[in-house]
């Protein structure tokens, strides 16, 4: 059996080499060559369309962002998007996928499909090429291009102004001076060439956001599989899944770390800013954790996140 | 060859009917209306932001949404005018050493099957359109509802579909 | 690799049955890729591809750039580029079909589609060379392929594209097409010079120097004005290549007002006329991608990649097919969907080789040098018989000339063409200098 699987990251993309690419060649080795993985050389859609990709059939197995499309379905996925989440990839995915996964039952908000993996990168910074923000004053009328609707809203009720672009556009906006800066990753600055645009790079405990990424395959597929193919997958999915990827994504932070060397000034941002992120942060999680309803507890699972990953918010 | 009109190349809208007779009707001059007021709005939307963060340090942040809505909403409304304007890149080279009725048959069979093509893009148009409605998809930074832009697709392919069995002979 | 040729097969027949390009590709992958994969799957596939191609927010450079040239069309600007042009080159035998030749290329300068620009300067230099005495096969080979630098000078729609296809950075694209252009115009005032040469007949001794008058003037500074405009602002960081297209646009409108030769009803006709041609190309971008959904789920740029590394050829070898496969399809199919049709297919072909020149172990280089590669062969499909786009819109703009008399003076040119493109694949430095 041969499962098509969509890829629109870059085919050198460090966890397209060091995750997607070793879990595909895994698969065929533990079914013992009775499911194989053909990885597309274009994708067959635009990134956003990944998850309805594998619901429809078009592909059998995408990844991609909860936070491609703004939409209904994913809520309870954005636990993962908040700040001071952790600074360990692994750490992060393995908490993601334990708790997103387990009592904030992610495979109801994953229709249609069977999760393969769930998972985050490390942890986001706050790069721009203007000053070092040492109080939250310092924000003030600064142009960032934000990945989200979250850090939008946490960056402008300090003062900043928030701009959403796609990623590859950050270059030619940073270049310009259309953005004074970015949140990203370490790997980010690498990977999109900001390096000489970026002077400084503050850093957050546990991260001043985080990405959540979803690992599927359409269900009716999963299904036509023999039962012990479909253990033997679920195997090097799932939690091992996460060690993979979180290990690519860690490594790819600091290979990216060593480019960048000291071009770039990282801080640790003052108890200051710290304390005036806290404070937006937290009416987000609260307004959050209240939109999810009756019988998920968004509060307790931030807070059973953190304890997983030792991150302390107080 | 059937030239598509990438510019300057079409000829005037006649202003007595023959082929750009439908150029008077109502709907036409509609979507081209709105047209133009959409590459105004375009080219507007760009304006506002390049100028906005030099001169004021204000850059417009729903301008690459905006730009994103704006054209494919143009897209849209003027790809009916493209369908019975006769305006898509076709090549009748071999045409030319068949007589005119088998001509004329042909011609209409091409439309017919570029009318079922329009006619299933609706109707896959219509499908994704119920399915944004249902998850309530709406754009990143301005959270506009994206629903309406896909049944206005719809639309305009419905309408395109019937264009292309209406459309004149252009030869 | 069966399936795709059969598919490529009948999309070729419905082609020739005058089936719009964009509905064959689609109907042709659509139903293949239902055949590989089913048919839920291939309706979902292509309900997204029809969706999602008209949010690309990088293609919103389309409608502008060709509305910026619409709206210089219509003002009259090619009309004072041209008789500027005449001004160099008046005196000399084949003066006028010099002038075309350079007016073209200062008219590509803002202009983003070859056939918009013939186009235009056939409206200006046909009259111009008859009333003096030109050959019309002389005079329309002249413009055919003066035309054709729409594309390679920038802005360009097709470089666009072409980077839309293979991620390549747009602004970059723009500047490596400059040498190749000014290469262009170069080689053709050349092939002019030859052509009178070898048949006097062609072109009368001595042309009429026109008075450069004030219109004419202020036509060659708009033009002028504008580049630079576009140019300086995406190279000196005021704006995107993509926002250039909508400051261009607005500059235009702006230099139409100022020189006063646009009338409401040609704004009005510039507007409705880059909607609908935008329509054109959107549905040709759709169609193809459902039709590259198709092919490479059916592993034809596998398939291609794996006889390459079997038979152990060598990338130049690779590439001298390549452009002999684009030589063929130029015959038959218009530029657009040639590339559209054609890069997906090749470009990850090409990233893939070594062609030991240091200049393009950068795959960014190797990508760019490619791109220019793609963008002449095109600009040769578009003069070359028996379809030859270029040529097809100067037989509607001159109904009276037939179309062997427009081939038959196309030919000088076509061999400039080939000699300039030997030299953008032996020299990859035409295409990077600028770049890197
Ligand atoms: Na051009
Ligand atoms: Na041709």
């Amino acid at each position: 059996e041969e499962l098509i699987m969509s890829s629109w990251l870059p085919p050198k993309h460090p966890i397209v080499v060091n995750a997607f690419e070793p879990w595909a060649e895994e698969v065929e080795k533990v079914t013992d060559g009775r499911v194989t993985v053909r990885i597309m050389r274009k994708p067959l859609g635009s990134p956003p369309a990944h998850f309805d990709m594998a619901r429809d059939g078009i592909a059998d197995v995408t990844y991609g962002l909860h936070s491609f499309t703004e939409d209904d379905r994913f809520n309870r996925a954005r636990l993962g998007q908040f700040s001071f989440l952790g600074d360990d990839a692994i750490a992060n995915s393995k908490a993601y996928w334990s708790i997103y996964g387990g009592e904030l039952d992610a495979a109801a908000e994953h229709e249609g499909t069977h999760l393969l993996g769930l998972f985050m990168h490390g942890p986001g910074l706050l790069h721009n090429n203007l000053r070092k923000i040492e109080t939250p004053a310092d924000l003030e009328g600064m142009k960032l291009r934000v990945p989200g609707g979250y850090v939008g809203d946490l960056v402008s009720t300090l003062g900043a102004a928030p701009l959403f672009m796609s990623s590859t556009e950050v270059y030619e906006k940073l270049s310009r001076g259309v953005i004074d800066g970015v949140a990203f990753t370490y790997e980010a600055m690498t990977a999109f060439n900001l390096v000489d645009y970026i002077k400084y790079s503050m850093t957050v405990p546990g991260g001043i956001y985080n990405t959540t990424w979803f690992f599927v395959v359409n269900e009716d597929k999963w299904n036509s599989l023999s039962e012990e193919d479909r253990a033997a997958i679920d195997a090097i999915s799932g939690e091992a899944f996460a060690e993979r990827v979180g290990q690519a994504w860690n490594d790819a932070d600091t290979a990216a770390q060593d480019v960048v060397g000291d071009k770039v000034e990282f801080y640790a941002a003052g108890p200051e800013v710290v304390g005036a992120l806290r404070d937006a942060a937290g009416t987000l999680e609260a307004s959050w954790a209240e939109g999810l309803g009756e019988g998920y507890d968004g509060a307790a699972a931030l807070e059973e996140f953190r304890a997983m990953t030792g991150v302390s918010v107080e | 060859m059937t030239q598509p009109d990438a510019g300057g190349t079409a000829p005037s809208p006649a202003s007595s009917g023959g082929r750009w007779g439908h150029r008077r009707a109502l709907w036409y001059r509609l979507l081209a209306d709105t047209s133009a007021l959409l590459i105004l709005a375009l080219i507007g939307v760009t304006c506002v932001d390049v100028v906005g963060r030099y001169l004021f340090n204000h850059p417009f942040g729903g301008a690459y949404e905006l730009t994103q809505m704006l054209l494919a909403a143009l897209v849209f409304a003027a790809l009916p005018l493209t369908s019975i304007d006769g305006g898509h890149v076709e090549v009748d080279l071999a045409l030319h050493l068949l007589s005119r009725p088998v001509q004329r048959v042909l011609g209409r069979l091409a439309g017919a099957v570029s009318a079922v093509a329009l006619a299933y893009f609706a109707y896959r148009l219509v499908l994704i359109g119920l399915d944004q409605i249902h998850d309530g998809t709406r754009s990143a930074s301005l959270a506009l509802p994206m629903a309406p832009l896909a049944f206005l697709a719809a639309a305009s392919c419905a309408v395109s579909s019937v264009a292309m069995i209406l459309r004149r002979e252009t030869q | 690799m069966t399936i795709s040729l059969i598919a490529l097969a009948i999309l070729l027949g419905l082609v020739f049955m005058r089936v719009p390009i964009a509905f064959a590709m689609a109907i042709v992958g659509g139903i293949g890729f239902a055949l590989l994969r089913g048919w839920a799957p291939a309706g979902a596939m292509v309900g997204n591809a029809v969706f999602e191609t008209g949010l690309n927010y990088s293609l919103s450079v389309v409608p502008l750039f060709i509305f910026m040239g619409n709206v210089l069309a219509g003002s009259g600007i090619a009309q004072g580029l041209f008789s500027a042009a005449d001004r160099i080159f008046g005196r000399m035998r084949g003066g006028l079909a010099m002038a075309t030749v350079l007016s073209c290329g200062g008219f590509s300068a803002v202009c983003g589609s070859s056939l918009a620009t013939a186009a235009t300067m056939s409206k200006v230099a046909m009259p111009s060379m008859r009333r003096f005495g030109y050959s019309d096969s002389l005079a329309t080979g002249a413009i055919a392929a003066g035309g054709t630098l729409g594309i390679l000078i920038p802005p360009s729609v097709v470089l666009i594209i072409f980077g839309l296809l293979t991620e390549a950075d747009i602004g970059k694209l723009f500047l490596a097409g400059i040498i190749p252009g000014i290469l262009g115009i170069i080689g053709y005032l050349l092939a002019v010079m030859v052509a009178v040469r070898l048949k006097p007949e062609l072109a009368p001794k001595v042309g009429e120097v026109h008075p450069m008058t004030r219109a004419d003037a202020i036509s060659v500074a708009a033009v002028l004005a504008l580049f630079v405009f576009i140019m300086a602002g995406i190279y000196g960081g005021f704006f995107t290549p993509i926002e250039a297209a909508g400051m261009g646009a607005a500059a235009a409108l702006v230099i139409a007002f100022l020189t006063g030769g646009l009338s409401r009803h040609v704004l009005w006709q510039a507007f409705v006329e880059s909607a609908s041609a935008s329509a054109m190309i959107f549905a040709i971008v759709i169609g193809a991608e459902i039709f590259s959904n198709f092919v490479t789920f059916a592993g034809l740029p596998d398939a291609l990649a794996d006889i390459v590394e079997d038979q152990g050829m060598s990338p130049w070898l690779v590439l001298l097919l390549i452009v002999l496969i684009y030589m063929v399809l130029g015959c038959f199919l218009e530029s657009l969907s040639m590339i559209l049709l054609t890069v997906p297919v090749f470009y990850p072909l090409i990233s893939g080789l070594d062609f030991g020149v240091e200049i393009l172990a950068d795959p960014d280089a190797l990508v760019i040098w490619f791109a220019i590669i793609v963008v002449v062969v095109t600009e040769i499909s578009l003069i070359t018989p028996p379809i030859g786009m270029n040529v097809f819109v100067l037989r509607s703009v001159l109904p009276d000339v037939s179309l062997g008399t427009i081939f038959s003076g196309v030919y000088v040119f076509w061999v400039a063409d080939i000699i300039r493109l030997a030299l953008i694949i032996a020299l990859p430095i035409l295409s990077l200098y600028l770049v890197a």
